[in-house]
């Protein structure tokens, strides 16, 4: 570490001042992480609580069918073999294969009536994680991004934005985006494993030598921007000055930290594991997490892809739900399950579904939203949406009212106002509590 | 005249409105029934002037499978249900819960008194058909797949003297039974047929879709898909194996170079030397392959994706459905 000093004075003098209270700062930034792992029993915890707002959003990559889920139509030439069930939300059934979240509905609005208009899994994925489409001189952030901005902390130790997406298929086509927010808004992208790559300190290296890189580092940096105006550049230094918080928050990833009793809950699945971890996250106070499950483009065997798929998503709702719940936490986290589109009522001679943007489901639970709620309406075959019509743009509205950030809130690209949603999107506000 | 796939020519179809996944013949007749994807059981006279398909009475789900024997029809369906319906009273004898899960296939004993039922639940369960009690249950298949998930029990079939069944999953896993004790003799391994892709899709596909024994009852045919690439459109070559039941091993591995998907049924011609597989994906398909030369002899595309089949005794006439049509074809020089 010594060999890297400039010899400056401005560079001493700092290196002194640094080395002065890096001991200091080290133990006091561990103390910080070590709060962190232990929130549910802290003061700290109980104010986080009360104030700052998350979001889980459980990604159904590929386009899981609003049929075999939440809007099913059995006895419909379009229904396909399942039943429906009855839910705790009089008069309201769902796919029998989620009989758990059917006993959970009044935590839950269920949307039926999604109509986007667009049945491509790039661009699909890329409208419903934003909220909008990317014009030619605009690149919008993602959902992550904006919640990112709007509800992490500025002093937090821990990521504002984690993404998992572990499957390859579908993946490049759902890439977490910050947009014109730049990088420092850009997730946290866990595609090879559950835990962040390259989190812990390197061999040999200590506390000390390492705050020492980070001093001489924003030094370089501060000289190098001086004369210089960059939102790339800026970005990149902040996020340079939280990777220390990041690398202590390496427990939060760890479900060993968690009993097994927990796990079990869960479950063995991957999908199950890393909803785990987001609920871990979520906790210690990251704003939105998003668990990508892969892959429910069921063109073939739409019915035993979604035998498969759907009871494991029913147990990960409910246990997501039930857990948070538990822990005073949904009051203020939002659980969106969401995909990029949803399949045809039509059955194909592979016994698939195929891409549909139409008439389509969603569901939003907990932070601001009303439980117990069955919003729109798909006709008796699924084909289209009869009643209260939501386009991708409502959607994000309600989402942010709902998380208390004004979606006419704006932002600038230079001088230009961009506002969150576009011009003349409104929030459905009977789904508002 | 003895049936010969070189001579395969498709002679009539007609269209259906359902997915028919099951069909079953009043025995030297133009008799059939059929059940399908609009949860109903339907008579059907194919010498008739006009193909009307009549209405007889309805599952609670899809109807996955037929078995006739006298005048005892037996459905099976995804509603877990096994119904009875005698053909010469025309009614619903009785409706039993079979199943706690999906109905995939029913079977009859070669003397046409007992009924083999497999499941999702895993069980196969074996009925006396005119009774409809319960004989016994046979549980061999693992509830889950390795990675967790609910695994699914698709194929059985009675070796031609009655005293075996053989069952196939999801995960490849074929069971022999004795019948009588209901006792498992051995079980075989066919790993291929099934796809589980944890890195592309985190999801699985594929099983063993089909069984046929031999009619020396030596053999065990085996049917399904190979490893899958595509999952979303089942992209994968057809498969049959083929089984020694005495060495107890595989002898025969046919994979489709001209035919994708699934293959759901499958018969052996009555002198054993050759052997019918059909299913499909998009394009549905229909297999002919030589059990001695280990190749296939014929593979065709039937315009639509095959679930089940029958032929007459000669083998030389096939009465095909699938998706929304019913085909006959014959195989006579």
């Amino acid at each position: 570490m010594r060999k890297t000093y400039c010899g400056s004075h401005e560079h001493g003098y700092n290196r002194r001042a640094f080395l002065g209270g890096a001991l200091a700062a080290g133990a006091a930034a561990f103390t910080d992480m070590t709060q962190l792992n232990s929130l549910a029993h802290s003061a700290m915890a109980g104010e986080l609580k009360k104030q700052q707002k998350r979001v889980i959003m459980l990604w159904l990559a590929g386009g899981a069918s609003q049929l075999e889920t939440f809007d099913p139509k059995p006895g419909a030439s379009t229904g396909g073999p399942f039943r429906s069930i009855q839910t705790d939300i009089p008069g309201v059934r769902i796919s029998e294969l989620m009989p758990k979240m059917a006993q959970r509905l009044k935590h839950t609005c269920i949307i039926r009536s999604l109509d986007t208009k667009n049945g491509d899994h790039g661009s699909g994925a890329q409208l419903m994680m934003r909220g909008r489409r990317n014009e030619a001189t605009i690149n919008y952030p993602d959902l992550g991004a904006i919640l990112a901005r709007e509800m992490g902390r500025a002093d937090s130790k821990v990521p504002d934005y984690v993404s998992f997406y572990t499957q390859t298929e579908g993946r490049g086509a759902a890439p977490g985006d910050p947009g014109f927010l730049g990088s420092r808004y850009a997730p946290m992208e866990l595609t090879a494993s559950m835990m962040p790559e390259n989190l812990k300190m390197l061999n040999g290296i200590t506390e000390l030598d390492h705050q020492q890189r980070a001093d001489l580092r924003e030094l370089i940096s501060k000289k190098f921007s001086k004369d210089r105006t960059s939102v790339t550049l800026g970005s990149h230094n902040e996020a340079y000055q939280r990777v220390r918080g990041l690398m202590a928050s390496e427990k939060l990833f760890d479900i060993n930290q968690e009993s097994q009793s927990v796990r079990d809950k869960y479950g063995p699945t991957q999908f199950g594991e890393q909803a785990l971890v987001a609920r871990r996250l979520v906790e210690a106070g990251v704003p939105f997490v998003r668990v990508g499950r892969a892959w429910w483009d069921s063109h073939g065997q739409n019915f035993e892809t979604h035998q498969e798929m759907v009871p494991e998503l029913d147990h990960v709702m409910a246990t997501l739900i039930d857990d948070l719940k538990e822990r005073g936490l949904l009051e203020n986290t939002m659980i969106i399950t969401l995909s990029e589109f949803g399949r045809t009522p039509g059955i194909n001679a592979s016994l698939g579904r195929d891409h549909f943007a139409s008439a389509w489901s969603t569901t939003l639970t907990g932070c601001g939203i009303k439980g117990g709620v069955c919003y729109g309406k798909s006709d008796a075959k699924g084909e289209r949406v009869v009643e209260g019509a939501m386009d991708a743009g409502s959607l994000f509205a309600t989402i942010y009212r709902a998380l208390g950030i004004d979606p006419q809130k704006e932002y600038f690209i230079g001088d230009r106002p961009v506002p969150l949603v576009n011009p003349g999107v409104k929030e459905v506000e009977t789904l508002l509590t | 005249m003895s049936a010969n796939p070189d001579k395969l020519k498709l002679i009539k179809e007609h269209s259906l409105k359902m997915i028919c996944f099951g069909i079953a013949q009043v025995p030297k007749s133009s008799r059939f029934y059929l059940g399908g994807s609009d949860f109903k059981v339907y008579e059907v006279d194919l010498a008739a002037n006009k193909f009307e398909p009549a209405e007889k009475y309805a599952h609670e789900s899809y109807v996955t499978t037929l078995a006739l024997s006298g005048n005892q029809l037996v459905s099976g369906g995804y509603d877990g249900k096994l119904i009875w319906w005698d053909t010469e009273a025309k009614k619903q004898i009785r409706s039993i819960e079979g199943h706690s899960r999906w109905i995939r296939k029913i079977a009859l004993s070669p003397d046409g008194k007992i009924l083999a039922s497999v499941a999702d639940d895993m069980v196969c369960r074996i009925w006396d058909l005119q009774t409809g009690k319960k004989i016994r249950e046979l549980r061999g298949h693992a509830e889950k797949t390795p990675s967790h998930f609910d695994s699914m029990l698709y194929a059985v079939a009675f070796s031609p003297d009655g005293k075996w069944l053989a069952t196939a999953d999801k995960i490849g896993h074929i069971v022999l039974w004795d019948l009588e004790s209901g006792k498992q003799l051995y079980s075989l391994e066919a790993p291929v047929m099934y796809t589980w892709d944890k890195v592309q899709r985190l999801h699985s596909i594929g099983g063993i879709r089909s069984l046929a024994f031999s009619p020396n009852g030596k053999l065990l045919a085996v049917g399904g898909t190979g490893k899958i690439g595509n999952i979303d459109h089942l992209e994968a070559k057809v498969r049959i194996e083929i089984f020694d039941l005495e060495a107890k091993k595989q002898i025969g591995e046919y994979v489709g170079d001209k035919s994708q998907g699934l293959i759901n049924h499958m018969q052996f011609a009555p002198d054993g030397t050759w052997l019918i597989g059909a299913g499909g994906a998009n394009d549905g398909c229909m297999v002919f392959l030589s059990v001695k030369d280990k190749k296939f002899l014929r593979q065709e595309k039937m315009g639509m994706h095959v679930h089940q089949f029958l032929t007459n005794e000669a083998a030389d006439t096939i009465w095909s459905v699938g998706h929304n049509r019913l085909a006959i074809h014959e195989l006579k020089a």
